[in-house]
């Protein structure tokens, strides 16, 4: 039902942090499109007594299926801030996938609207997944569902979205993904550099190390556009949009492994490099 | 060959004490210069209180090795006592000390300023002032430049010197 999942900041609050649904009146009316995943994981006999439809609650995918169609149906009823739809399709798919001792739930809604209908998409997709266990339960209470997520988007002001990265697989089984917001630069930082992984030793020092805020960091090899002091700049500066002003100073000097060095040097796994400003001692 | 030594340290010196441990035992040496700068109570703002200094451990060492190394390529130098201090420092305290011992002493004087100089252009040391009204660090002084660049020969630098050099004179004459 939005489109705020791509922008930024939290539009179903307003200015005084109240819960709020968007006014969507004066928006296009654009064909609007979403995909959205969810797998329920569970005892290999489990999914075999699904697919050879010998469960006693009889054909458990079809019954997971119509759930989630229904579900999607009433969204606007389950999330408070969710506009009411009239969604021109919904589809539900429920695929075993015996090798991986689990059933993958794949939902599409669309409609031609003044909004998004990823959460209907979701709600199907969930709803499916709860449906499943629900008949399944007697059986194995061990069930886990897991990876419910958007697959895809269209429509509206953010176009046409699809989720990067091979995301075949529920959360779990993928490689943990770093922190992205609201955390200290050392703690999104820490997560990338893998143990034994090379990096370089980045030190600041004087005005410098006040004004970044920290005397040192590991900046990972892998990372590097270029193997140089220029690139080293050019990263910490993605990492930190606001260091332009310190980092960039004409007057600040470069050391590499305790050498100083002018312009631009190359550097090496292990090599530590010291940004600081000009010397005053004496 | 010279001897010398390099310290970076938050205690004081007594420069007496290591004025008679260059000379002791030794007939050779004709000249000891020696430099003691001072924590002064006004600089860039009236009113200092005191003030802080950082270094870069291990490269402010060598960077004062190697500036010792290029004075004793060009004088003859029997001895040379680097000592720098860092933490915090009250107006008074003794800072630095450079001493340069030689059997002549145009040798030791010239040799002195020299590290001096290029002590306070290059090793990597940083002031911080605190004063009644806030702390600053320290900005570097155009004159510890042009005084490091009077001992270049043959690079941009001197030539930045003297083409200043012919304006003084084109000026007087």
């Amino acid at each position: 039902m939005s489109d705020q999942l791509l922008t930024p900041g939290f539009t179903h609050l307003d200015d005084e942090g109240h819960a709020s649904m968007v006014d969507v009146t004066e928006k296009a009316v654009t064909q609007r499109e979403a995909v959205a995943e969810a797998y329920v994981q569970m005892q290999p006999e489990t999914l075999q007594l699904i697919v050879s439809g010998g469960h006693k609650k009889g054909d458990v995918l079809a019954v997971a299926r119509i759930a989630g169609i229904q579900a999607a149906k009433r969204t606007s009823d389950l999330i408070p801030l969710c506009h009411p739809l009239m969604l021109t399709k919904v589809g539900v798919e429920l695929t075993p996938e015996p090798e991986r001792d689990r059933i993958r739930i794949e939902a599409i809604c669309k409609l031609a609207g003044q909004t998004g209908v990823e959460m209907e998409a979701l709600t199907a997709a969930s709803v499916a997944a709860l449906t499943l266990y629900d008949m399944c339960k007697a059986v194995d209470k061990t069930m886990v569902i897991s990876g419910t997520k958007v697959l895809e988007k269209k429509g509206g002001k953010s176009g046409h979205w699809v989720l990067e990265s091979d995301s075949s697989a529920p959360v779990e089984e993928r490689k943990t993904q770093p922190a992205v917001t609201s955390v200290l630069p050392q703690e999104i930082f820490e997560p990338e550099v893998r143990k034994g992984s090379p990096t370089i030793q980045v030190k600041f020092f004087a005005q410098l190390r006040e004004q970044v805020g920290m005397d040192e960091y590991q900046v990972p090899m892998n990372q590097l556009e270029k193997y140089t002091v220029a690139g080293v700049k050019q990263w910490l500066l993605a990492q930190h949009p606001n260091w332009d002003t310190f980092l960039t100073q004409k007057s600040l000097l470069t050391a590499v492994n305790q050498n100083m060095v002018k312009g631009d040097a190359g550097i090496n796994e292990g090599d530590e490099l010291a940004f600081f400003p000009p010397v005053t001692g004496g | 060959m010279s001897r010398f030594s390099v310290s970076v340290q938050s205690e004081s010196f007594d420069i007496g004490q290591i004025s008679a441990d260059i000379s002791e035992g030794r007939t050779d040496i004709g000249a000891i210069v020696s430099f003691t700068g001072l924590v002064r109570d006004f600089n860039e703002k009236p009113d200092v209180t005191a003030l802080t200094l950082e270094h870069y451990p291990g490269m402010t060492e060598s960077a004062l090795d190697n500036i010792i190394q290029q004075a004793c390529e060009r004088w003859p130098l029997q001895d040379v006592r680097v000592i720098h201090r860092v933490g915090r420092l009250t107006p008074g305290d003794p800072i630095v000390l450079v001493v340069t011992a030689s059997a002549h002493r145009l040798a030791a004087f010239d040799a002195c300023a020299f590290i001096m100089d290029y002590l306070k252009t290059q090793a990597p040391f940083w002031k911080k002032e605190n004063t009644d009204y806030g702390d600053y660090w320290v900005s570097a002084r155009e004159s510890d430049q042009n005084a490091a660049a009077r001992w270049v020969e043959n690079t941009e630098t001197t030539e930045h010197v003297n083409s200043k050099a012919q304006e003084v004179n084109h000026e007087s004459a």
